[in-house]
């Protein structure tokens, strides 16, 4: 008898015992063992090793119970953390975990980084803050971890400042320790203009299927049906960005225009859907990753609806501020999660350019506003995601068209 | 000639898991008949039911689930998330003695969640 198939005899030997639980087999593990008498010392040897190796057979229902549980316990962060790392020990533990976790729209939750890239939930804004270094003209967003307006927080990005002579980018990674150019924590960059009245977001990835990728000299589409797509180092636009002095020039708040040119206008409809990155492209952006990573999903990508590119694209706008006759300031409100009174405070809500009159929603779904020197609040809902809300509050921070 | 012996994953300890469930399946179904124990006496006597090597414990989640017994089922997979919380994916498969089976670029990809999700 061969030492591997007694190893496998003596497991399948377990497995037998594990699954009928109480046959005694003594006698068969005699007849076992004397058929193998050379090996006996190595098997002994082995007992540790084999010991440990059953847990790699732990059946995966089973497995899941277990990773359920650390889903449902760990909700916040940081110990949330320990959901990541499930996702980071075999692939079995990780197809499992990547079925269990649900995206941010339906569990208000953040996991991956990839959540980041992922509208956020419909019923509650996701409150965060962003604290900025002037120093070292850097800016990093956390989520918040309690009810305060800020406090240790969880890291998600952070953005570098990189000042041009004809225009200005803030770069967005994933990393702050490590915000080099080249670095693979890249996700995506703001990009102003040379007065700083429009903007515009470029993620690293692709958004959606069809996504056209911004090239100075051509512009390339995705294909539809590519399952393992090759991502080339890319610049996704993904919104644009006006401000715009208000009617009463300097006098008044300045306006904001953002057409998300990634989320089409219906997903702020009843039953709209705002198209989901699942994963981001494996290997570095300028590599051709081989085979997607879950080989269940066909696509990498949630498809958009498929004219996403000829649909008509969500646009926000600033909410109106009321003039205050008493206090003779513009007011909004900002419901306490804004305390100092600033040019850079925003509420952005959609805009309805069919309604009558230029109609808004009320729903706020990007707020963002001062607390402090240097320390800001940003809450946001679906259908945006926190990368874009990041970017487009730093839009506030570099716009020139300032308020008397 | 020596038989060879598995120190604690000889089959008597899987033949002892079975038993020690039973008896839990048994005080604790004669709960719901009786008048109920305290709380506390339960849950200590819960801890202390767990209290055993890893792979007892294997045992008794694969005896829980085959025997359908969920109170047992609930309490080892609980044991197993809680030796779970706070490690990081390595120290995670010692504990289990899980093998990396990512490729090069999966690799990658978990480095960077991880480092960015223990930042």
């Amino acid at each position: 008898m061969s030492f591997r198939s007694l190893i496998q005899d003596m497991k399948d030997e377990f497995g037998n015992i594990s699954r009928h639980g109480l046959r005694s087999s003594r006698s068969h593990r005699a007849a076992v063992a004397a058929g193998a008498p050379r090996v006996a010392s190595v098997v002994l040897g082995l007992a540790d090793a084999l010991e440990g190796t059953c847990w790699a057979q732990l059946p995966p229902e089973l497995l899941r119970e277990v990773l359920v549980r650390i889903e449902d316990s760990q909700g916040c962060w940081p110990s949330r953390r320990d959901v990541v790392a499930c996702a980071g020990v075999c692939r079995a533990w990780r197809g499992i975990m990547k079925e269990v976790v649900r995206v941010p729209e339906a569990s208000a939750k953040l996991t991956f980084p990839i959540s980041l890239k992922q509208p956020g939930p419909k019923d509650v804004t996701l409150n965060c803050f962003i604290r900025r270094n002037r120093t070292t003209q850097t800016y990093y967003l956390y989520i918040g971890l309690t009810e305060a307006l800020a406090d240790d927080g969880k890291f998600l990005l952070a953005a570098r400042k990189c000042r041009k002579p004809t225009y200005t980018d803030y770069l967005i990674y994933l990393d702050m320790g490590d915000m080099s150019k080249g670095s693979s924590t890249y996700i995506g960059k703001l990009r102003s203009n040379f007065l700083g009245t429009k903007f515009t977001v470029y993620d690293a990835h692709p958004p959606y299927d069809g996504a056209i990728v911004s090239k100075s000299r051509s512009a390339r589409v995705i294909g539809l049906n590519q399952v393992s797509p090759r991502v080339p180092a890319g610049n996704y636009p993904v919104s644009h960005i006006s401000y715009e002095l208000n009617v009463l020039g300097s006098r008044g708040p300045r306006r904001m225009n953002c057409v998300m040119s990634s989320i089409p206008a219906s997903a702020v409809e009843e039953g709209g859907k705002a198209p989901t990155q699942t994963e981001f492209p494996l290997g570095n952006l300028d590599s051709f990753p081989s085979i997607p990573f879950f080989r269940s999903k066909s696509a990498r990508i949630d498809s958009a609806p498929a004219q996403a590119q000829d649909e008509e694209k969500l646009v926000l706008k600033n909410k109106s501020p009321r003039w205050h006759e008493q206090l003779q300031c513009w007011c909004l409100n900002f419901r306490g999660r804004v305390t100092v009174a600033s040019v850079k405070n925003f509420q952005l809500v959609a805009s309805d350019e069919n309604g009558a009159a230029g109609q808004e929603h009320d729903m706020v779904i990007l707020q963002f506003g001062k607390i402090g020197k240097d320390l800001f609040t940003m809450d946001y809902r679906y259908p945006i995601s926190a990368f874009q809300s990041f970017a487009i509050c730093l839009s506030s921070f570099d716009t020139k068209i300032a308020c008397e | 000639m020596t038989a060879p012996t598995m120190t604690s994953r000889s089959p008597t300890s899987t033949q002892r898991s079975s038993p020690r469930s039973l008896s839990t399946a048994r005080s604790t179904s004669s709960t719901s008949t009786a008048a109920a124990a305290p709380a506390e006496d339960l849950k200590s006597f819960d801890a202390e039911f767990v209290k055993v090597d890893r792979a007892t414990l294997f045992d008794l989640i694969l005896a829980a689930n085959y025997l359908n017994i969920k109170g047992l089922l609930d309490l080892t997979c609980q044991t197993v998330a809680d030796m779970i919380k706070d490690n990081t994916p390595e120290e995670i498969r010692k504990i289990f003695n899980i093998k990396n089976d990512f490729t090069p670029e999966e690799e990658a990809e978990v480095r960077k969640e991880n480092q960015w999700a223990f930042e």
